[in-house]
């Protein structure tokens, strides 16, 4: 067990080590002068652009950039945002609690509602209610947030005025962006799960059960959701890429502030320090949560734990 | 968690029955439609900051919109030497930051030297300043400010909230994270900031130096809040849910459906400054050829266009200056009225026809193609587009670029690797004409290399004389326009959209910045 964790520890640092790189890689390639971004429109002269550029470490020569870059982050030291002039780390610890707080709450609703159509689907297989519900799950899945964001707010906020359309605040603001979110999300859970579902039924030690009168909802609860949560688990690992990405487009729609608007910004403006700090931020939450997950499946699935040990 | 331990007391009072009133300040939401990109005034370069912070800052001077003149603001007067290289300022004794910091001429000199310094690493403020050399502190409330040469626009650029006046004490204390912790003497202080998420003013009771052009000697309301509405689909929804009372750029389309409402209105700001226009590439064929640049203005709807996708929200543009800008010279609006015949004449004249039928015009082998890089904001793709299809029926063709970034637009741009490239920006002082058409300019898109355009840009930046200032631009704009260096669009109109309770908003000369000590909100 502990070789197995060492192990994963040592793929979370290169995947970490990956996602940095590729960031610092991708920003050389886009099109666009970072210097002349902040001071073009200042009417600054072509020497005040170029003295700029050297202040800012872009004249040095990629290897050594590159190696300032690596070197700073493993001191911890994220830098100054080129745009705003502030700390890098300050700006990413104000957005987090904001982004933190949507994805904890869409992830919930994901996983209640995606757990919910999954298991309705695959125990009335093959019924019309199998058929709508995976339809649901399919429109969650496919339909953009922005739309079903836009949505939400016309109907639930201009129409109903039930909730706030906008902003932050008390839980009444998080609503609609959590359900928004997790809707969408709940569409890749269901279909997991029912496909599971459908699978664990059909086991041997389930029609045991069964077979011995126990009520339904045991076996369902002990026999068949234990083994199906898992994969629920795996998916919601897996979308938190998905989760970061959505926000961004959620936090717009909704007003909301995060870690997706800033990095949206800095990618615009080529504010280097600031993409930089988010992918850190970012790859770390993605190493660290699917770390997680695979350490809870091993708990929930014993099977797995004698295999690695 | 700490929120949703406020909600629970919050409900748990009203359970409780617990309501006795408190009087609560009058606060209004204000709706900015950028997350500003850093906040702070002589750091950052968004016009978004100034609308909440130029009621923070007061200013040296203000300019008075309606009469152009400088007015005093914490400089009670001023004299400019007779070479106008030496700019001083008689201070007010009687003004206080909000941190209780005294005023006086050592806090000017902070201020300036604060902007000027490499380490700042300023965006804007420091290249309002021109040709600035030092600050002398004459007396405790006298202070001169040194240029190596004559700078015309430095009165207009310390009317602005980038020059405008922060509390020594505070920028000591807080170093870089004094954006947070702003401090001025203005009619409101900041009391609040969450980065993307809201950003809080407070009356400041205390305030009794404003200038001459505010209404009111303090704030009306109590404290203004302000979000962030990024999404221009998203404003108008927000005005109509009261999640908030002011919201600026309301989409064209959703303002005359809010115009019929009895609950709202909306107010259209003229900003000054440089219309909204495309460059056209005089360096690159077949633009190198003016009749075909003026081909394209003559076969350019732009009435069309303003109804279309402004919905006659905004003006049409015939010059390279927004008509309310000073400066402007009216005889633009004679030139290029639509006129397909002449446009095709032109064509013709230029040698380009159709020769194999495939309806765009070509010229010994080559058909007339032109790149059109459209960035995507501001309407730019959607302008672009109808452009596209105007032209196309005098067979020209138009490859329109997908939506680009900001600094790739100044890539491809600087590099000349376009035929026509919109751009527009705001400002005051018609000097802002030398960014787009000197010819060692960074926005120089029209790749326009004139040595008497350059000296007229030269001499009027250096030049106070008003008069002489003027006639100067009007050379500029005509040889702009006879030259058909860009096709002017739209005058830009920030279209505000206010709850009907709220009154009095009134905007600054630079049109995007709002005195917020004037507006009144009648209660709920």
């Amino acid at each position: 067990m502990t070789k197995y964790v060492g192990r994963r520890l040592v793929q979370a640092a290169f995947v970490l080590w990956l996602a940095v790189t590729l960031a610092f890689a991708g920003l050389q390639l886009t099109p666009g002068d970072p210097a002349q971004a902040l001071l073009a429109a200042s009417g600054a002269t072509p020497e005040q652009v170029a003295e700029r550029r050297a202040q800012l470490g872009l004249d040095d020569p990629l290897p050594h950039q590159y190696a300032r870059y690596l070197w700073n982050l493993a001191r911890g030291d994220l830098g100054q945002s080129w745009l705003h002039g502030r700390p890098v780390g300050q700006m990413i610890w104000e957005q987090l609690p904001a982004t933190v707080e949507l994805a904890v709450a869409a992830t919930m609703v994901g996983i209640v509602l995606g757990l919910a159509l999954g298991i309705l689907a695959a125990l009335r297989r093959s019924t019309w209610l199998d058929t709508v519900t995976t339809a649901v799950s399919v429109v969650g899945l496919s339909t953009p947030t922005y739309w079903s964001g836009l949505v939400a707010i016309l109907l639930f906020s201009l129409y109903l005025r039930w909730l706030p359309a906008t902003g932050e605040g008390d839980l009444r603001h998080l609503i609609l962006p959590a359900l928004v979110l997790g809707f969408a999300l709940s569409g890749s859970i269901a279909r997991l799960v029912r496909a599971r579902v459908v699978e664990v039924m059909e086991e041997p030690y389930v029609l045991a059960a069964r077979a011995r009168g126990l009520p339904s909802w045991r076996v369902l609860l002990v026999h068949v959701l234990r083994p199906a949560l898992p994969a629920a688990l795996t998916v919601v690992a897996l979308q938190l890429g998905f989760l970061l990405g959505g926000a961004v487009v959620t936090e717009s729609v909704f007003a909301r502030r995060g870690l997706g608007k800033l990095a949206v910004e800095a990618i615009l403006w080529r504010d280097l320090p600031v993409v930089q700090g988010v992918v850190v931020v970012g790859a770390l939450a993605y190493v660290l949560v699917n770390l997680t997950a695979d350490l809870m499946q091993t708990w929930l699935i014993p099977r797995l734990q004698e295999e690695l040990t | 968690m700490r929120r949703f331990v406020i909600a629970l007391a919050s409900l748990s009072m009203l359970l409780a029955g617990c309501c006795t009133p408190t009087k609560a300040p009058v606060r209004i939401v204000y709706g900015l439609t950028l997350a500003p990109t850093g906040i702070d005034p002589h750091i950052n370069a968004s016009s978004e900051l100034g609308i909440p912070l130029t009621s923070v800052y007061d200013t040296l001077v203000y300019l008075d919109p309606d009469t152009g003149d400088f007015v005093p603001g914490l400089a009670k007067d001023w004299e400019v030497s007779d070479d106008e290289m030496g700019y001083t300022f008689y201070l007010r004794d009687d003004v206080t930051f909000h941190d209780t910091t005294p005023f006086d001429a050592e806090a000017v000199r902070f201020n300036l030297e604060r902007i000027t310094s490499p380490d700042l690493a300023s965006q804007k403020a420091r290249f309002m300043l021109g040709s600035y050399e030092r600050t002398e502190v004459v007396d405790e409330y006298t202070v001169r400010i040194h240029l190596s040469e004559p700078f015309a626009p430095l009165l207009d650029s310390l009317s602005q909230v980038y020059l405008g006046m922060a509390s020594p004490t505070a920028v000591q204390k807080w170093g870089d994270e004094y954006q947070l912790h702003q401090v001025g003497t203005g009619p409101f202080i900041f009391a609040e900031y969450v980065p993307q998420d809201h950003l809080l003013l407070r009356r400041n009771p205390d305030y009794a130096w404003g200038p001459s052009v505010y209404r009111h000697a303090t704030a009306q309301v109590g404290e203004i809040e302000f979000r962030f509405f990024t999404d221009p689909a998203t404003r108008s929804p927000a005005l109509e849910t009261e999640g908030a009372d002011i919201m600026g750029e309301i989409p064209p389309q959703d303002a005359s459906r809010l115009a019929e409402s009895d609950a709202f209105r909306i107010e259209a700001t003229p900003i000054p400054g440089v219309s909204l226009m495309f460059f056209l590439n005089t360096t690159r064929a077949p633009l190198d050829d003016v009749r075909v640049r003026q081909a394209l203005l003559y076969g350019t709807d732009r009435q069309a266009i303003i109804s279309a996708i402004f919905r006659d929200t905004s003006p049409v543009a015939y010059g390279p200056l927004t008509e309310n800008t000073f400066g402007y010279e009216p005889a633009v609006q004679g030139y290029y009225a639509y006129d397909p015949f002449q446009a095709t004449a032109l064509l013709d004249a230029a040698g380009w026809t159709d020769t194999d039928g495939d309806s765009i015009r070509d010229k010994e082998g080559k058909p007339l193609m032109l790149d059109m890089v459209l960035m995507g904001w501001g309407y730019m793709p959607e302008v672009g587009q109808l452009l596209a299809a105007q032209w196309s029926e005098l067979g020209i063709g138009v490859n329109t670029s997908p939506p680009v970034s900001y600094p790739e637009a100044l890539e491809v741009a600087s590099e000349g690797r376009h035929h026509l490239i919109p751009f527009n920006l705001s400002g005051s002082d018609p000097d802002i004409l030398r960014k787009f058409f000197h010819s060692q300019a960074g926005f120089n898109w029209s790749k326009v290399n004139d040595v008497e355009i350059d000296g007229w840009l030269e001499t009027a930046a250096r030049t106070s004389d008003r008069n002489e200032r003027e006639s100067l631009y009007s050379q500029v704009q005509l040889r702009v326009m006879d030259q058909a260096l860009v096709i002017p669009i739209r005058d830009y109109t920030n279209l505000n959209g206010i709850n009907d309770r709220v009154q009095g908003l009134r905007f600054d000369a630079q049109g995007w910045f709002p005195w917020l000590i004037d507006v009144t909100v009648e209660p709920k």
